[in-house]
């Protein structure tokens, strides 16, 4: 067997065993593990165990746990709901508006924490329920939550792109930044589409009615809510982009933050507390294990050489153009994306398809982007998305699997052409890091 | 089969025990963080903070690996599994929870050897090793430590990488006693806390 087999051989058995539905980490590291064992003998062994070793010295690994525990700290202590209210006071008079305020909510619920879990439980628990009990559309607020709590890993802090940085190699600091325009435009364009179907179909958003008796006063008293994430969000990035503190300092920053401003407002409870410690230690370990197997497959990856082998055989045996190929990595990203777990698509996925990039003369930065977005599209495609079955476990009972489904259609669509619209003007992404770092 | 269910509770109750404890873990790393960017801001910079978050993360995942498992956090790929009845679940997991066991066997063999590397010992049997610093034929040589400012020892550090996994491996077994258990007509429940 040559290298391309033997790598071709792997991926397939692994696909099988993560099919057989094995924990994720034992499925990719098990097959790591028999073929180190197998190609190498004697010394290879020790490749899974030295993943761990480089693991440890993965220093931006360690906002991990903080941004995770920042999410449960947020969506566990319903810190959320006065900025819920916020947005519903204000928005709640015209038609749609609370859907294009769930948007907003889910913007700002994003820039204090870095996956889209958190979102997601806030959306589906505060406003999901909020907005159908007011008799706006099923399929468009499902659709709505899905996709605006989607914007949690492109809006720094991201928990995907501090992934992609130690993969690719790239400063954390330019590739957050890169992510707000892309991030600030799609939420735009979600807010466009939900103002244009409202505007041909007023029925599916209504007004809401009982706003009068709300005074001006206890509205401009509501807007001190939206200070919330931004103390959240300053104390974490201020710090960080001045230089004072480095990201994984700052991400404890942001954590402790969310703490006092939940203590401070009541919402604490040492139930709560408990609730949050431990399943900030269930995901981190989920997490970790996963990358520390993913790890090892790719030490057995890199020693077969299977990325030169794979760039050889598209640019060379195939003749395609750099273009050609990052669309069609594109593609079968999505694809792969519908099937295999988020996080395990990641630290699988990157490792091969980022070195591939870098060698076609692409931006990694502008790249990293891309591949946000599209796994923001992965993790939202049926048959297997994330979102789709924390959606179904956190929504109210009324929403079906089906709804949630087609739910999702015009939105992945929305997502998708502000993905080919960042392919086109990479200046969307690149300005801003450009501009904060220039020499 | 009462010492399967033994066994079975017996690991449970430690490693929910030790994950309780590990847990709380976040905090010590958070409070290293929050010191480190304190004294880096005030202060001299201090040096050790950076690998201790790292050490201290290590034991984070590791030791807190096996409550992980029990509360059912790591993922699986439910395409079909989800769909299956508890029975299918347990006879495929059966044959399936093998790869993990060689997988962690793997892993904590290596972990062994680079804990004797550590200790200073640079053959090729470190489990003879082990038991010859048990019986005194062997003894503890030059101790390896990091290639940092700081210098710490790295033994220990990769002592509790032995113990998590090892309780890991503990626990893995004890669900394969479980699903052995369960396809004996046994009720466990999937998910504990």
């Amino acid at each position: 067997m040559n290298q391309e087999h033997i790598a071709l051989f792997m991926f397939a058995s692994m696909m099988l065993m993560l099919f057989s539905g094995q924990r994720v980490f034992g499925a990719i590291g098990a097959i790591a593990a028999i073929a180190a064992i197998t190609l190498w003998g004697v010394g290879g062994q020790d490749i899974p165990f030295s993943a761990a070793m480089k693991l440890m010295k993965w220093y931006p690994l360690l906002t991990l746990p903080m941004f995770i525990f920042m999410g449960y700290v947020l969506s566990e202590s319903k810190l959320a709901d006065d900025l819920y209210r916020m947005f519903h006071v204000w928005f709640g008079n015209m038609n749609g508006g609370l859907a294009m305020g769930t948007i907003g909510l889910m913007v700002l619920i994003s820039a204090m924490n870095g996956l889209s879990v958190a979102g997601m439980a806030i959306g589906a628990t505060i406003a999901l329920p909020e907005l159908l009990r007011r008799g706006y559309d099923k399929k468009m607020v499902t659709g709505v939550v899905q996709a605006g709590s989607s914007l949690g890993i492109l809006v720094p802090p991201s928990v995907v792109l501090v992934l992609y940085a130690m993969i690719a190699r790239q400063p954390v600091g330019q590739l957050w930044l890169a992510g707000i325009l892309p991030g600030l435009m799609m939420a735009a364009m979600f807010v466009i589409y939900i103002w244009i179907r409202c505007r041909i179909n007023p029925e599916l958003g209504p007004v809401a009615d009982d706003l009068d008796t709300v005074t001006r006063e206890e509205k401009i008293k509501l807007l001190g809510a939206g200070a919330l994430p931004l103390i959240i969000f300053a104390s974490m990035m201020v710090p960080f982009l001045n230089g004072w503190t480095s990201l994984v300092e700052s991400s404890a920053l942001g954590a402790l933050a969310a703490l006092i401003v939940a203590l401070l407002k009541r919402r604490m409870t040492w139930k709560i507390f408990h609730t949050c410690t431990k399943q900030t230690l269930g995901i981190s370990c989920m997490f970790m294990w996963i990358i520390l197997a993913a790890l090892g497959f790719g030490a057995v990856f890199d020693g077969l050489g299977a990325v030169k082998a794979i760039d050889t055989l598209f640019t060379d045996q195939l003749g395609m153009s750099p273009w050609m190929i990052l669309i069609l990595m594109q593609l079968s990203f999505i694809i792969m994306g519908t099937f295999l777990d988020d996080t395990a698509m990641l630290v699988i996925v990157a490792p091969l398809y980022v070195p591939l990039v870098g060698e076609l003369g692409f931006d990694l930065i502008w790249y990293g982007i891309l591949y946000t977005i599209t796994t923001q599209i992965a993790y939202m495609t049926p048959p297997f998305g994330y979102n789709l079955f924390l959606m179904k476990a956190m929504a109210p009972p009324e929403i079906s699997l089906r709804d949630i489904y087609s739910s999702i259609i015009p939105f992945v669509g929305i997502m998708i052409l502000a993905l080919i619209i960042v392919m086109i003007f990479p200046q969307i992404a690149l300005w801003l890091p450009q501009y904060a770092y220039q020499p | 089969m009462k010492i399967l269910l033994k066994y079975i509770s017996f690991v449970d109750a430690i490693n929910i025990w030790i994950g309780r404890v590990v847990m709380y873990g976040l905090f010590i790393l958070m409070l290293i963080l929050l010191w480190s960017s304190v004294s880096k801001t005030f202060f001299t910079p201090s040096l050790w903070t950076l690998e201790t978050a790292q050490f201290a993360m290590v034991a984070y995942y590791m030791l807190g690996g096996p409550y992980s498992i029990l509360m059912g956090s790591n993922v699986r790929m439910d395409l079909f599994y989800g769909e299956w009845s508890l029975r299918r679940k347990a006879i495929t997991d059966l044959f399936t929870v093998l790869f993990l066991i060689f997988y962690l066997s793997v892993l904590l063999y290596g972990a062994i050897g680079s804990t004797a590397y550590s200790l200073g010992y640079w053959g090729a049997d470190p489990i003879n090793f082990f038991f010859g610093l048990v019986t005194g034929s062997e003894e503890i040589g030059r101790l390896e430590r990091s290639p940092t400012s700081w210098r710490p020892y790295i033994w220990p550090i990769k002592a509790i990488m032995v113990t998590g996994l090892f309780l890991m491996l503990a626990q893995v077994l004890s669900e394969l006693c479980k699903d052995i258990a369960r396809l004996l007509g046994h009720d466990i429940p999937e998910v504990k806390e």
